[in-house]
């Protein structure tokens, strides 16, 4: 009886496929958490998850997030694929807000830019007198450079650094290498190759420990260095569906006192990361 | 089954093989096609079990032509067995490969294994049911292929020189099975053969085709001993060479 | 969550997008490449010619068209299918479709014509001479389930596009690696990296002892 058989076989995929389909789609089911997109240096400092877990514990709210170059998180913004974005780069969110893309804008915390390199520093970055002095100063000796390249806050930071260097970094040659990857792949890629590169001091803090061939050479606060986080809401009037009272409450809580005693008592290695200067208009 | 097959044509291209046939073949009779190779044998057979379509000429089946719905013609069909010269067996062991037909047409348990073991049984086969259809012997896959020919029954049954190169011993069993066959159900049996013995040891009557027409037709014991047309003669003496 | 647990969320999730995958690809591709392979005449190439371009895929590139496809601002963004373990799946069908379709169509196509002309002169239907043709090409077909399944688990661009690597949600193994390394968890990449290569032996060697009773 092997055709009657061969249609139990068909009958038993499709109940296996069927049932497979069904826990997927349970799985799927329109979220009920808020969904951020954010950059990568908030992830591998390690400070979301211990934060989210509080921002929940506190109001219910579960939140699950995406980690990308603060570009494409504000990309994911624009597309209405997520209902706030936690990033750092405040011309294009300043951008966001214009075009309608972002509801408001709340400032959660700073940290600082800091220069690492190989431990040698042969291009001298300890002895500069500035950040695009150390800058220039890797540009004369030539030293490989580690770009993100993402358009990442990190990236766009370090491009007006090459700028206020009088240099174009378009216009560099091999030794300036761009990996197109997050704070911790590029730090991990630097560590490897021997390279400079720009970081926040959070994610080289964090990850310190497993960068071995790497030294921290120049971390002044100066102005310029100063790397500012906000929390943006989706704007629901442009993009409907968002969850936008929970993504309200969520850039609320973040400059509220609980959510500012968190990020100050936050600490990696021993290391305070962040400084919470909560303020803002959402 | 009764056959009718009048005026038919089948060209290959260019190549005309078969060229005008017309024959009648009563039920229950063993009829044998002979003739050398290349003669039109196994395409005539072809087109009287649907394989081919002829171009001009029509096959009545109890009187009747083709019927054009499939689910008629199919029922047709299922009244018509073959066996080739070589067949070609499932994989599977043989009496996977026997009870084929049946599974096609819904035979449900006990009958199925009932009917696939006594069809096995029939050809001497009982030990080598569940052997793996690729490991059998020629004469070995011939037996499966013939049970696996009639466990279904046929009403016709259609045999394209189901003996050619297998030894004395398989040759016994398969032709006395083919008697069997015939005298148990009543069944009507065609057999093409290039093999003047064969035809004249198991035919009823015999039809000699040469070069895509029929030559002559005659009752055995005539047809051999007493040919009217002398390529019939040439043939039957052995004088014919090709 | 404790690093074991959160090696079984990723491991469960990883089986149950490439297993989903993969049996929606073979209940589409398989019915529809044994009736092509058993087409014979030359209408079935250029479908065949497409086909074999969709076979070369990259994975990535069907994780950018499904996530277009899945975006809020896309066609099919009402579903709210981007970033959840369903729009992974349906990222992983357009990758695993072509190649399961692909190699079923070759090896239906290369089946003896004798299998078809002895089965429809025992009688079978349409159907039936499908079943059969398909039966005597399994242990291919098989072969082409397994290849497909293989692409799946091992698939990285589109599910990490696509399903956005979110902690807890649709983190699987192969895009956990990819993070891990980039942080320097080396030590939880290998363990994931040896979990995929267990699951691949121990789906592999199931597949093969099939293959194995399927043969002649």
């Amino acid at each position: 009886m092997h055709f009657a058989s061969m249609r139990q076989y068909i009958v038993v995929l499709i109940i296996a496929a069927v049932v497979a389909l069904a826990v997927t789609a349970y799985l799927s089911l329109p979220r009920a958490y808020l969904l951020m997109a954010t950059t990568t240096s908030t992830r591998d400092t390690g400070l979301l998850p211990p934060m989210l877990r509080n921002f929940t514990l506190d109001t219910g709210i579960e939140v699950r997030y995406i980690a990308v170059g603060t570009g494409q998180a504000l990309d994911a913004g624009r597309r209405g694929d997520v209902d706030v974005v936690m990033v750092h780069a405040p011309a294009l969110e300043a951008e966001f807000i214009a075009s309608k893309d972002g509801l408001c804008r709340n400032q959660i915390m700073y940290n600082t830019f800091v220069i690492v390199g190989p431990a040698g520093d042969s291009a001298g970055v300890r002895n500069a007198t500035s950040a695009p002095d150390a800058l220039a100063r890797i540009y004369d000796n030539r030293s490989r450079f580690e770009s993100r390249a993402d358009n990442s806050g990190t990236n766009i930071k370090e491009l007006a650094l090459w700028s206020a260097a009088g240099l174009n970094a378009s216009s560099f040659g091999t030794w300036y290498e761009k990996t197109n990857q997050g704070m911790g792949a590029t730090l991990t890629i630097a560590n490897e190759r021997a390279a400079y590169t720009l970081s926040d001091d959070g994610t080289w803090f964090a990850r310190e420990p497993t960068l071995p061939y790497l030294g921290l050479l120049y971390n002044r606060t100066d102005s310029v260095l100063r790397n500012q986080y906000s929390v943006i809401p989706v704007n629901p009037a442009t993009h409907p569906g968002v969850f936008s009272e929970r993504a309200l409450a969520f850039a609320q809580w973040l400059v509220g006192p609980r959510g500012q005693s968190f990020i100050g008592a936050f600490k990696v290695h021993g290391h305070t990361i962040f400084t919470p200067d909560g303020t803002g208009d959402c | 089954m009764s056959l009718e097959v009048s005026g038919l044509v089948k060209s290959f291209g260019a190549r005309e093989v078969l060229r005008g046939i017309d024959l009648r073949i009563e039920p229950g009779e063993i009829f044998a096609i002979a003739g050398p190779s290349g003669a039109g044998k196994t395409t005539l057979l072809r087109c009287v079990d649907f394989l081919l379509r002829p171009e001009t000429g029509s096959i009545r089946y109890d009187g009747a032509t083709t019927p054009a719905e499939p689910a008629p013609a199919i029922a047709l069909r299922r009244r018509i067995g073959m066996v080739a010269q070589n067949p070609l067996l499932f994989r599977g062991n043989a009496a996977y490969n026997v009870s084929f037909g049946l599974c096609i047409r819904d035979v449900d348990e006990p009958e199925l294994s009932r009917r696939t073991a006594d069809a096995l049984k029939a050809l001497g086969m009982s030990d080598l049911a569940a052997t793996r259809a690729s490991v059998l012997s020629a004469g070995e896959a011939q037996r499966v292929a013939f049970a696996r020919a009639v466990v279904v029954r046929p009403d016709l049954l259609l045999l394209d020189e189901f003996t050619a190169n297998l030894d004395p011993t398989n040759v016994n069993i398969l032709e006395g099975a083919v008697r069997e066959y015939n005298r148990s159900t009543g069944a009507t049996v065609i057999l093409v053969t290039h093999n003047m013995f064969q035809a004249k040891r198991l035919a009823n009557r015999v039809a000699l085709l040469l070069e895509g027409r029929i030559v002559e037709v005659g009752a055995v014991p005539e047809f051999f001993e007493n040919p009217k047309d002398p390529r019939t003669r040439a043939f039957v003496t052995g004088e014919y060479a090709y | 969550m404790t690093l074991a647990g959160d090696i079984l969320q990723i491991t469960a999730l990883s089986l149950l997008v490439a297993g989903t995958s993969t049996l929606v690809a073979t209940l589409i591709a398989v019915p529809i490449g044994t009736v092509l392979g058993l087409r014979e005449v030359g209408s079935a190439r250029l479908l065949r010619n497409i086909l074999f371009t969709l076979y070369g895929l990259p994975p990535v590139l069907a994780g950018l068209l499904v996530f277009l496809l899945l975006s809020r601002a896309g066609p099919l963004g009402p579903l709210r299918l981007l970033y959840t373990p369903l729009g992974m799946v349906i990222a992983q069908v357009v990758i695993v479709t072509p190649i399961i379709l692909g190699i079923t169509m070759s090896v239906v196509s290369t089946v003896e014509r004798r299998v078809k002309d002895t089965a429809f002169v025992l009688g079978a239907d349409r159907y039936q001479l499908s079943i059969t043709v398909l039966r005597e090409a399994a242990a291919g077909v098989l072969t082409a389930i397994m290849v497909g399944f293989g692409r799946a688990i091992s698939e990285v661009g589109a599910v990490f596009i696509v399903g956005g690597h979110i902690e807890g949600q649709t983190q699987v193994l192969t895009t956990t690696i990819i993070t891990d390394v980039a942080q320097a968890e080396y030590g939880h990449a290998v363990a994931l990296g040896v979990i995929l290569l267990l699951l691949a032996a121990v789906i592999y060697s199931l597949l093969y002892r099939i293959q194995e009773r399927t043969l002649p």
